[in-house]
């Protein structure tokens, strides 16, 4: 199974003044294309910042990545940023929507960067994602009209949209009760097994994690368990 | 299809629109002063033009036909008609003072009305021509501004009442005129005027008549009076230069109206900028998204300043009858102040987003 995702030996040190916080010593991490990863772990051991090495909004101090045959580490600004707009979703814990734009506003919106600026994406596409993660009837709605949930779905919606190589979700469900939470986690999974959409999210929720087929476990900026090796 | 610039402006209208005014302000004092300057000065060329004196003599210094100095001996008026070649030689004084309605100057002549209608081909229709020192004429124009009629009385040099006694057309000069007695008299300046009329004899050339006469007078300021008509707007001293200090000015309020608005804007967005360097958008990209709504924010803003500009004009126009003449050349101007002021304003801000730090933005609360 091809791998999407290849991570060697990161390393981020965060400065801050004159102290230099370490978040992360020495993470290496194998994701194959459709798995639906979930990265657990105490409050501060890294987590998210491995995840924005990952999606490059980050460089690492130490270390390589390679996204789907191509190196991030090693790209410029702009490369990397080009490389974002090319194979990557981002969702995160809340505040993922343009307020001033509806549901699908936010969609078209991803689709015009992501096609550089250009066309009005894949009408049929659009519909799709927005029929299976069932928001279709709110895709008028602007984000202040749509429930936690909903608009967690949209965002999701927006980050499959444009067959990212990789999704990368930054607690989802982290601002939901456990009935939406339930609802955006089975959504998740819907893309994942629908479109064999490649998913890593970080997660506190044990049921949530669940969910997933494979577990990576942090601590102290170093990766615990990696989990059950790539499952088919 | 909604987009970010048109909704994001539709997200905050009155900031929207003081941006707008801003630009519109800068338009505005573009299109107003500038045309009100060639208005004006089209207007005194127009009575002008309507001169029929070849040459102008007046004293060194005097400032030709916007002078307000009575500062030439009349006696130079038989001086003249010695030399050969001139047949009429009639002396006027100019008196050029503060509008009533508090903007703009206005003129009053002092001419003796008989050889000065008949060179300049005057006529009396209402009235007779003014004679006693309390006495004016006024042309057509005047009349229906001033809304008065023979017979009326009007306040000059302070409020002293002068009498109405007729109407003159065409226009020439000064809209309202007096005996050359008369303005000595208010002036306290006795047998002096601002300069002569001087009429050539037919067939003569002007500027060889001028040259005569300046060998004949030598000390003395000799203009043709075709000169002096193209030249009124180079006459009015540092025009130019305020014009276009004044477009300098427009532009600069434009751009830092605009900059704020849009630094305000980014900052109150910062979290929509780390959103869409999340989704890939280069700086390119956030720097044109920025630029477009400047951009809009200008055009409207320019319509406005546009509109605005010439409702004011024809309401000043109405009210104190100052006349405005808007050119392309500075209409061009201000369009270029309004969309290069806001593009350039903007810059600032849209730099400063392009390079903003995605995971600052993304947690910025
Ligand atoms: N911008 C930053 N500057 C300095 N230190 C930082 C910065 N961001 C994170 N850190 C530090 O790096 C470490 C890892 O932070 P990170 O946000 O990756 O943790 P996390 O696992 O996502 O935690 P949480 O579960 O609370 O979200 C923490 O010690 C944190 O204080
Ligand atoms: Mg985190």
């Amino acid at each position: 199974m091809k791998t999407i995702l290849q991570a060697e030996d990161l390393e981020k040190i965060y400065h801050v003044g004159s102290v230099d916080v370490p978040a992360l010593r020495g993470v290496s991490l194998d994701v194959a294309e459709g798995e639906f990863l979930a990265i657990m772990g105490p409050s501060g051991c890294g987590k998210s910042t491995l995840l924005h090495l990952l999606g490059g909004l980050l460089t690492p101090t130490r270390g390589r990545i390679v996204i789907d045959g191509e190196d991030l580490t090693a790209a410029s600004d702009a490369k990397r940023t080009d490389m974002r707009r090319r194979k990557i979703g981002f969702v995160f814990q809340r505040f993922n929507l343009f307020p001033t734009l509806t549901a699908e506003g936010n969609l078209r919106l991803a689709e015009r960067i992501h096609a550089g600026n250009s066309g009005s994406g894949d009408a049929e596409r659009r519909r799709e994602v927005l029929r299976l993660l069932q928001i279709e009837s709110k895709m008028h709605h602007k984000p202040s009209e749509l429930s936690g949930g909903e608009q967690q779905r949209v965002a999701l919606a927006r980050a499959v949209v444009t067959r990212p190589a990789l999704v990368l979700a930054d607690e989802p469900t982290g601002n939901l009760d456990s009935e939406n939470s339930a609802i955006v986690l089975n959504m998740f999974q819907e893309m994942n097994y629908r479109f064999n959409q490649t998913i890593i999210m970080i997660t506190h929720n044990p049921e949530a994690a669940a969910m997933c087929r494979r577990i990576v476990q942090m601590r102290d900026g170093q990766i615990v368990a990696p989990g059950g090796g790539i499952q088919l | 299809m909604e987009s970010l610039v048109t909704n994001n402006i539709r997200q905050r209208p009155l900031r929207a629109l003081v941006s707008m005014a801003g630009v519109a302000l800068g338009v505005c004092l573009v299109m107003l002063f500038t045309g009100l300057a060639r208005g004006q000065a089209h207007d005194l060329q127009r009575r002008s033009s309507n001169l029929r004196a070849e040459i102008l003599f007046t004293r060194p210094g005097a400032l030709g036909l916007t002078s307000s100095t009575a500062n030439l001996s009349t006696k130079y008026v038989a001086e003249l008609l010695k030399i050969d070649g001139v047949v009429q030689a009639v002396p006027a004084i100019r008196y050029v003072f503060q509008g009533n309605k508090g903007f703009g100057f206005e003129q009053v002549e002092g001419v003796d009305w008989q050889p000065y209608a008949e060179m300049n081909g005057l006529r009396i229709i209402e009235g007779r021509a003014p004679q006693a020192n309390d006495e004016i004429v006024m042309d057509e124009t005047k009349v229906r501004e001033s809304q008065r009629t023979v017979g009326d009385t009007m306040g000059l040099f302070g409020g002293q009442p002068y009498k109405i006694v007729g109407v003159y057309a065409p226009e020439a000069e000064a809209r309202v005129k007096m005996s050359l007695a008369a303005m000595q008299d208010a002036l306290e300046a006795p047998s002096k005027c601002s300069y002569i009329l001087v009429k050539v004899r037919d067939g003569e050339d002007p500027l060889a008549m001028a040259q005569r006469i300046n060998t004949a007078l030598p000390g003395n300021t000799i203009q043709l009076t075709r000169d002096v008509m193209t030249n009124i707007e180079k006459q009015i001293p540092f025009l130019g230069v305020f014009l276009r200090s004044l477009v300098v000015l427009a532009a600069i309020v434009s751009a830092f109206v605009v900059m704020l608005a849009m630094y305000t804007t980014i900052t109150e967005r910062t979290r929509e900028i780390g959103m869409l360097k999340a989704l890939g958008a280069s700086r390119g990209y956030i720097v044109s998204v920025i630029e477009k709504e400047a951009l809009v924010i200008s055009v409207l803003g320019l319509a406005a300043g546009f509109v605005i500009s010439f409702g004011a004009g024809f309401l000043i126009h109405r009210a104190a009858g100052l006349s405005f003449e808007y050119s392309w050349t500075w209409g061009l101007a201000a369009v270029l102040i309004g969309i290069g002021g806001g593009t350039v304003g903007a810059l600032y801000p849209a730099m400063r987003a392009a390079n903003l730090d995605p995971v600052n933005a993304l947690s910025y609360e």
